[in-house]
């Protein structure tokens, strides 16, 4: 029994290792975006941190989030949830919320894209022609 | 650390078995990462997160990143460094997690 515990620790260790590998290798190409732009290098240290840093703040967002929804008294959690957590800085919350609005507004279009295809679909079943291919945006 | 294996060509970039980018680019982590990320935390098992609060956490998260980056090189900057090294991180960093 201790060892069946033991093995379900250990799992969940590698699996967090594996996360943060994959943070990391994100973190890594996002301050590779940054550096060619300001034209100024980053030490493998500084990424190292940055990237601990995110992971840890992760933890913190993700359990501010979840209280957030139970408050509401929701199990699911929300954009209005990820707006409060970027509360603390006003010119943070103006950006998170525009980018809310926006991508609201390309799900919306996605979704009425989606209907018209599917409409498409039907009004052509008859014809097996192949006219109604809708190319995708790229 | 993997690499990004034979994925790289492709749309999907993969780390250690996790998509980390995707059609996009790389506009911030992949949506699956921040899933995951997310969910290793919460209490409650049946916690979820809707798709539109996903993509807006990991605009959240890309931001950080970019944050902490620009103002290390800001900082290093200021000192005429020539890098950005952990000092000059460690400098900026008490203002970061207060704006966040």
């Amino acid at each position: 029994m201790e060892e069946e515990a033991e093995t379900q620790e250990q799992q969940r260790f590698s699996y967090q290792q594996r996360l943060k590998a994959a943070v990391h290798y994100t973190v890594g190409c996002l301050c590779e975006e940054v550096a060619l732009d300001k034209e100024m290098q980053f030490s493998k240290q500084t990424i190292a941190a940055i990237s601990e840093l995110t992971f840890r703040q992760c933890e913190n967002f993700a359990k501010d989030l979840e209280t957030f929804a139970r408050h509401a008294k929701r199990t699911t959690i929300n954009t209005e949830d990820v707006k409060l957590l970027a509360r603390r800085s006003n010119s943070l919350l103006k950006y998170i919320t525009d980018k809310s609005e926006e991508i609201a507004q390309i799900n919306l279009e996605r979704k009425a894209q989606k209907k018209k295809k599917s409409e498409d679909g039907s009004k052509n079943s008859r014809e097996p022609a192949e006219a109604g291919v809708v190319g995708s945006e790229n | 650390m993997e690499g990004a294996g034979a994925g790289a060509g492709f749309r999907k970039v993969r780390c250690c078995d996790l998509p980390v980018a995707d059609a996009g680019g790389l506009a911030g982590c992949s949506q699956e990462l921040v899933s995951r990320l997310l969910h290793l935390h919460f209490k409650d098992d049946k916690t979820k997160v809707s798709g539109d609060a996903l993509q807006l956490t990991a605009e959240l998260l890309k931001i950080f990143v970019v944050e902490a980056a620009v103002r290390g090189v800001r900082q290093a900057q200021a000192e005429d460094a020539l890098r950005v090294d952990v000092e000059q991180l460690e400098k900026v960093l008490p203002q970061l997690l207060l704006d966040f």
